[in-house]
């Protein structure tokens, strides 16, 4: 055969390295979801959601904006429905560019979340009747917000993910501070604390991987 | 490069050495398919196709024809041989940058 040009060695090791590093890098960008898109929906999601609930069902029984009792916490689902769906789908197209272990464990991790969220939202759904709203709410938000939380710590521990785990437990203990703060401080910290936690997080991820 | 008789020269050729450095991102047994690693690497499909056989021939790479659905697709890995070739490939190229420290280089 013919010799083309890339037959050719580089004619310094230097080079050879950064050539090396350059295309690691370029396969990482192509396999792995961009941070930006698997966190961002769900900081947004968060900060809409729980902000809100926050200015329907305020601390002390507030009401900052009098939207219909059972609108929050249903654009809260459908945000959460949504994010999901963004996440799901991003996270599923990286998928299936590989195959093996690594993508059996996203598809795993991925199927998690749906799962979990949807048996824990059914089971709230009972209450509907059961207490006064506020209550209800927190019920809700501090529920779904503590198996975020734990879900992303169980992250962590599958991918041996460091930042993974910080962002699980921040999650869980602004979660904590929220529910002994009591009824509409919750939301307000959740959707801060929470939500902008996943906007940094999303952010920094991005920045690290450029 | 004076010193190239120590360079292997199956991944010394420029190409090549592309290939297995985009795989080598992969964990053992994970497997990219054949479309996304030539978009990632920016070669034609027949340029990879040629690069992966000469590599498949040394045992560096395994490649593997299946289906998804009723679409044939082709997926392709490195294998430890490969791995382990890079990783060697790696530390050459460190020790002919710097020489002096190729003693205590032991990764």
């Amino acid at each position: 055969m013919e010799p083309n040009d890339d037959d050719e060695p580089l004619g310094n090791p230097a080079d050879s390295l950064a050539l090396i590093a350059r295309e690691r890098a370029n396969l990482v960008r192509d396999i792995v979801p961009d941070p930006r898109w698997m966190y961002w929906p769900w900081g947004i999601a968060w900060l809409f959601g729980f902000g809100l609930l926050f200015l329907r069902f305020g601390p002390g029984g507030r009401v900052f904006v009098d939207l219909p009792a059972w609108l929050p916490l249903t654009l809260l689902s459908l945000s959460f429905m949504a994010a999901g769906a963004v996440t799901g789908a991003v996270g599923a197209r990286s998928a299936l560019q590989t195959r093996g272990p690594s993508s059996r464990q996203g598809l795993m991790y991925g199927l998690t979340w749906g799962i979990s969220f949807f048996g824990m939202s059914l089971l709230f759904a009972q209450f509907g009747d059961a207490m006064p709203d506020d209550k209800l709410s927190l019920l809700w938000a501090g529920g779904l917000v503590a198996l975020a939380g734990a879900l992303h710590m169980a992250g962590a521990a599958i991918w041996n993910d460091r930042p993974l785990f910080v962002l699980g437990a921040w999650t869980s203990v602004t979660n904590v501070a929220g529910i002994v703060a009591g009824p509409g401080w919750h939301s307000l910290i959740v959707a801060i604390a929470g939500g902008g936690g996943m906007l940094l997080f999303g952010l920094l991820g991005w920045l690290r991987r450029r | 490069m004076t010193d190239s008789t120590e360079l292997d020269p199956v991944i010394h050729a420029q190409a090549r050495l592309r290939v297995v450095s985009a795989l080598s991102v992969l964990r053992e047994d994970d497997r990219v398919t054949f479309p996304r690693l030539q978009e990632s690497l920016r070669m034609t499909a027949g340029n990879l196709s040629v690069h992966l056989r000469k590599l498949e021939d040394a045992g560096y790479v395994e490649v593997t024809k299946t289906h998804q659905g009723r679409t044939p697709a082709t997926f392709v890995r490195l294998t430890r041989r490969g791995r382990l070739a890079f990783e060697q490939y790696q530390d050459a190229l460190r020790a002919l940058l710097n020489p002096s420290s190729r003693l205590e280089e032991m990764p």
